[in-house]
């Protein structure tokens, strides 16, 4: 294990049990999250990027349910670890935003009470005088007068609340903040300040973030590697500018093509044929088969693995001769 | 510490004027001007409110307002409200020498006096007292005089002064009254001195008194205690009940909420006074077999609304994010859920008193729950409908009380509700 890999989700499955029988929502599914990077995961709704990340920290309850696969943090497998001790883990070391700042702050405590809460949760022995002031610290950090912590937070903005969010996963200097949709629900202008102090934090704190979001324009705004999930699988990994620049795989080159772009000159938005496919029975083969326009016999009957396909960027289609090769080394072993 | 960059301009909500009007105000003024806003729900909460604060006064201090023992016999029965008790006094004959009841007060060797009453009035209470007070006083004097006179009841007040006219007893008390309207057909008698126990009773019965002699207002202000207790008692009970198995089993889920909303619901089914009834029956007469009683009955309503509003909250988003904080089960139900709950809980709970005095006073009313000996309001029903026909405020004052105290408390919840929780009027 490399010691700049923070986060390394390996082969992961997670299920949803459903009436109509077990839904995979993330399949086999390996990633490696860098010390220090923003890696956006993007993908269309539904394909399991959320269920990726909450199932990081093991936040799943109910029908869902991670099957198989570790979960590498930080030099630890999280699903060798009794579910007990998660607590300890999640806001301590691994802190999340929410997509919906307007509803994911408790609205009987106040602002104050929020961040005093995590510091002496998992600090008990610091004082309500302490926290108070590392609290203030905190969300004056981040713009936010610290006269207003003693507020509720139907008193505050949405950017305000979504800032006193990231100040939770600070609070106790998580390595890793998992933001999923954070900006989703703000305005573009709110937006763009969020992200750019989304990146000025990630530098000061060296933050490791894993943003999740549908917004392309976002990942290409602040990332430094992407990660694309279509209908559970993850399709195509690299670095943000190789990945915009020459985009390997069909279903990434079809969203890529289909953002409006400004070199585009008013011709028309190119559009994916066909819709993603339902999760309960999926295609047999590669999951993009039934809409890629470069599709083979193989991607039926076949699911291609995920390999690496020039430097640092990988995907996961039978077009690339090093897929094939990994095919062809499977059978040779 | 530095701040990064520049910050971003706080965005807020346009504020509405009168929002910041009501910044400059005092607490008092702000609650004074809301009933702008809330208009008729506002007068409701506040007039039933004050309402309220009055009935739990009268409640913690019935002897405060009450002129009488609610239990005593102190008056003549079927006393009619406002109308004056007869001051009882003692009527000797013309040749008695004496002229008081002190008079009459002999040594222990001698045969005890007899003195005539009328059955069921006053007079009897009133000389008993007397008596007793003056035989207290003198039998430590010297003399060894006593002073124990024996009673003889008639029906009839002219049957009581014929008996003194035929010398069979040695004195009559009446009321005063009722002496001068008979005076001329007794010649041969005179009026002493009052009896000094009628001077209590002189005030009056401002409600009258009840088949037996008791004082209708006096049960009325002790009554509300009783059933005041029996309302907070029960309501308290099930809500310590309800609500914790309500929390649990919305938190926990699966068979164990299952469970529970199968029980609960079983009881919900069952309609409820008879289930009082039943279990009032198996327990027998006291006031803590009631408030068990009652609240069996409402334990359903507290799990039905807390465990709905539990799995509510327990899907909002903060509840999610508080575990992505490493908050533990209890404290998500204890900080989280639990105070987001609670706001519809006192909503509830102030209805539900309001429901549980009737349901009281309605296992009185049938005999069943409250041992006889104390006030209630249900007993006095009960006890006053068989003369409703010549003493109808026997029924009335109890039956407007009850009504008055029922309408006070559920107006003040529903006014509540409206103001603090307008989603749930549409349930």
């Amino acid at each position: 294990m490399h010691d700049d890999i923070l986060y390394s989700i390996r082969k992961l499955v997670v299920e949803y049990t459903t009436r109509a029988g077990a839904v995979k929502a993330v399949d086999d599914v390996s990633l490696d999250i860098r010390r220090g990077e923003i890696i956006g995961l993007v993908g269309e709704s539904g394909c399991g990027k959320s269920t990726l990340g909450k199932a990081l920290m093991r936040l799943h309850t109910g029908p869902a349910k991670i099957t198989e696969g570790e979960l590498w943090f930080d030099g630890r497998d999280l699903m060798t670890l009794p579910i007990e001790e998660m607590p300890e883990i999640r806001g301590a070391e691994i802190g999340m935003v929410f997509q919906d700042p307007m509803t994911s702050l408790n609205p009987v405590q106040r602002i104050l009470d929020h961040l005093t809460e995590t510091i002496q949760t998992h600090e008990p022995e610091v004082s309500d005088a302490d926290a108070r002031t590392r609290a203030e610290e905190l969300i004056e950090r981040l713009g936010i007068r610290k006269e207003r912590i003693t507020e509720y937070p139907h008193q505050m903005s949405g950017g305000m609340r979504q800032r006193v969010m990231i100040s939770l996963a600070l609070a106790l200097r998580a390595k890793l903040v998992i933001a999923d949709e954070p900006t989703t629900s703000l305005d573009v202008i709110v937006e763009a300040k969020f992200l750019d102090l989304l990146k000025e934090l990630q530098k000061e704190f060296g933050l490791t973030i894993l943003l999740i979001t549908h917004n392309i324009g976002v990942v290409a705004e602040i990332s430094d590697r992407i990660a694309v999930m279509y209908a559970a699988k993850m399709m195509e990994v690299g670095d943000v500018n190789d990945v915009f620049a020459q985009p390997k795989h069909p279903y990434t080159q079809g969203l890529l093509r289909s953002v409006p772009n400004i070199l585009l000159d008013g011709a028309e938005l190119y559009k994916m044929a066909g819709a993603p496919p339902d999760l309960s029975h999926p295609p047999s083969g590669c999951r993009f088969h039934t809409r890629c326009p470069f599709v083979m016999d193989i991607c039926r009957e076949e699911v291609p693995p995920l390999e690496a396909i020039e430097g640092a960027q990988s995907a996961a289609c039978w077009l690339y001769p090093s897929v094939m090769a990994k095919r062809l080394e499977k059978e040779h072993a | 510490m530095d701040n990064i960059g520049e910050h971003p301009p706080e965005i807020t909500p346009p504020t509405e004027t009168w929002e910041v009007e009501l910044q400059k105000v005092s607490i008092v003024r702000r609650i004074l001007n809301s009933r702008k806003w809330y208009g008729a729900d506002w007068w409701f909460v506040a007039v039933s409110s004050v309402l309220v604060v009055i009935f739990i006064i009268i409640a913690i201090f019935p002897s405060l307002f009450a002129p009488y023992d609610p239990s005593a016999l102190v008056g003549p029965s079927f006393l009619a409200p406002g109308a004056y008790p007869p001051v009882p006094e003692l009527i000797v004959s013309n040749t008695s020498s004496a002229n008081s009841l002190k008079d009459l007060a002999v040594t222990s060797d001698q045969p005890r006096p007899t003195i005539s009453v009328v059955q069921g009035g006053n007079s009897a209470g009133a000389l008993n007292d007397a008596a007793k007070e003056i035989d207290n006083q003198i039998k430590n004097e010297s003399g060894g005089l006593r002073l124990r006179p024996v009673i003889d009841r008639y029906a009839t007040v002219e049957e009581a002064l014929q008996a003194v006219v035929d010398g069979k007893d040695t004195a009559a008390v009446v009321g005063s009254d009722e002496f001068v309207r008979l005076k001329a057909q007794y010649p041969t008698l005179r009026e002493g001195e009052s009896i000094a126990g009628g001077a209590k009773t002189a005030g009056g019965f401002l409600l009258g008194t009840n088949d037996i002699g008791q004082d209708v207002w006096s049960r009325l202000l002790w009554g509300t205690r009783v059933a005041l207790i029996i309302g907070f008692s029960s309501s308290l009970l099930s809500l310590i009940i309800g609500v914790p198995l309500g929390l649990m089993a919305a938190f926990i889920g699966g068979s164990f909420d299952r469970l529970m909303s199968l029980l609960m619901d079983s009881m919900y089914a069952f309609p409820g006074l008879i289930l009082a009834i039943a279990i009032t029956a198996v327990l027998g007469p006291s006031v803590i077999n009631v408030i068990v009683a009652i609240a069996v009955l409402y334990i359903p309503t507290y799990y039905r609304m807390v465990r709905g509003q539990t799995l509510a909250v327990k899907e909002d988003v903060y509840v999610e994010a508080a575990r992505s904080i490493g908050a533990r089960s209890r404290e998500i139900l204890q900080r989280y859920i639990f105070p987001n709950v609670i706001p519809s809980v006192a909503i509830i709970f102030s209805v539900n008193v309001a429901d549980a005095i009737l349901t009281g006073a309605g296992l009185a009313f049938l005999g069943l729950g409250l041992p006889p000996t104390i006030p209630d309001w249900g007993i006095d029903l009960a006890r006053g409908q068989r003369f409703i026909q010549n003493a109808w405020w026997l029924i009335t004052f109890p039956g407007l009380t009850i009504l008055l105290v029922v309408l006070a408390f559920t107006l003040m919840g529903e006014g509540l509700m409206e103001i603090f929780n307008p989603k749930l009027r549409e349930r």
